[in-house]
C-alpha cells in the first residue's frame, strides 16, 4: 500500500486486489536458493558467459533472476553494456 | 547523453583492460589517470542504467538524469575502491566495475522515483466483492483464489506484509529494504520462504504439479 498514487495509478484498494500476474510472481520456485548479494557476486561472470555462449547455463542465477526483478534488470543492463 | 567509449584505451599510458587498474591508488600520474578511467567506466554504466529507468522518473530531465548519474558513478566509484581486493578475475575487470555502477544507478532511480511515496505494510488482501471486480481479477480463477487463500493461511504475517508489498505493491526491494532499516538479501529471503509455502500449499490443494512445480490450472 503507498501514499498518493500519481495520476493513472491505481488507487491503494485497486492496487491490492490480487492479479493474475501477481499470484504467477508469489508462485515462481526460486529453489535452489542464491541470495542478492550472492547474485551480485556472480553478474559479471555470468552475463559475459551468456553473451560467449547464450546456452551457457547456470541453474542459481537463472532462478534467482526469474524471482528477483531487481537482479534481473541488473542482468539485463550489464548486458547492454557489453554488447 | 554522452556515452564514454574505450575508457580502457591509452589513458595517461595505462593501456589495457588487464593492466590499469592495478595503479588504482599509486600517488602517481599512472594513479590519477587509473582513476579517471575507472570514474568515466562506471559514469558510463550509471548513464546507461539511468537512461534505461528513466520512464520510473516522469519529471526528470536531461540534466537531472545525468546529475544523478554523476551522483551514482561517484558512489560507485568508492564502493569499487573498497572491493578491490575481492577482484579475482573470473570476468573482465571493466565488466566487474560496469556491475557496481548499474547496481548504484538502480537503486538512485528507484529511491529517486519513491522519495515522495509513502510505503504502509498490510498483512491482508482487501476483502473482494466478486460482483464488481473486472473479469481478469479473482473471480473465475481458480488459481488466484487458491493463492489468496494460501497467503491468509500458510504465511506468517511478516511473511503476507513482504509479499503483498514487493510482488502486489511493487515497491521496489531496495526501497522496502532502505525503509525498513534491512537488507535486500534479507527481503528476499523472505520471499523466497513464503514462495516455498504457497507452492506447498498449493501442491497440496492439487494447484500445482507435485514434482515439476507447474500450475495444473
Amino acid at each position: 500500500m503507498t501514499g498518493i498514487p500519481r495520476p493513472g495509478e491505481k488507487s491503494d484498494e485497486q492496487s491490492r486486489d490480487l492479479s493474475r500476474d501477481a499470484a504467477e510472481r508469489m508462485l515462481v520456485d526460486t529453489s535452489p536458493y542464491l541470495s542478492c548479494d550472492d547474485c551480485f557476486d556472480r553478474l559479471d561472470e555470468y552475463v559475459e558467459q551468456r553473451i560467449a555462449d547464450p546456452d551457457y547455463g547456470d541453474e542459481l542465477m537463472e532462478v534467482h533472476l526469474a524471482g528477483c526483478e531487481a537482479c534481473a534488470e541488473e542482468a539485463r543492463t550489464l548486458t547492454v553494456l557489453l554488447s | 547523453m554522452t556515452i564514454v567509449d574505450n575508457v580502457s584505451a591509452d589513458v595517461g599510458g595505462v593501456v589495457n583492460d588487464d593492466e590499469w587498474f592495478r595503479h588504482l591508488g599509486d600517488q602517481d600520474p599512472a594513479g590519477s589517470a587509473a582513476q579517471r578511467t575507472l570514474h568515466d567506466m562506471l559514469v558510463r554504466a550509471t548513464r546507461t542504467q539511468v537512461w534505461r529507468l528513466r520512464s520510473q522518473l516522469p519529471g526528470a530531465g536531461p540534466t537531472d538524469l545525468e546529475d544523478l548519474a554523476q551522483q551514482a558513478a561517484d558512489d560507485a566509484l568508492l564502493a569499487v575502491l573498497r572491493k578491490l581486493d575481492t577482484f579475482e578475475g573470473r570476468s573482465r575487470f571493466s565488466t566487474w566495475v560496469y556491475k557496481f555502477g548499474v547496481l548504484h544507478a538502480g537503486a538512485a532511480v528507484r529511491r529517486q522515483a519513491w522519495r515522495h511515496r509513502e510505503v504502509m505494510l498490510s498483512d491482508s488482501l482487501p476483502v473482494v466483492d466478486h460482483d464488481h471486480l473486472p473479469s481478469e481479477v479473482a473471480e473465475g480463477d481458480d488459481l488466484v483464489r487458491a493463492v489468496r487463500r494460501a497467503i491468509e493461511s500458510a504465511l506468517t504475517p511478516h511473511q503476507r506484509r513482504i509479499m503483498l508489498a514487493l510482488l502486489v505493491e511493487q515497491v521496489p526491494i531496495d526501497v522496502l529494504a532502505e525503509r525498513l532499516g534491512t537488507t535486500r538479501n534479507s527481503l528476499y529471503k523472505t520471499v523466497h520462504d513464503a514462495r516455498q509455502r504457497l507452492r506447498h500449499a498449493l501442491i497440496v490443494t492439487g494447484h500445482l504439479e507435485p514434482q515439476s512445480g507447474r500450475r495444473t490450472s
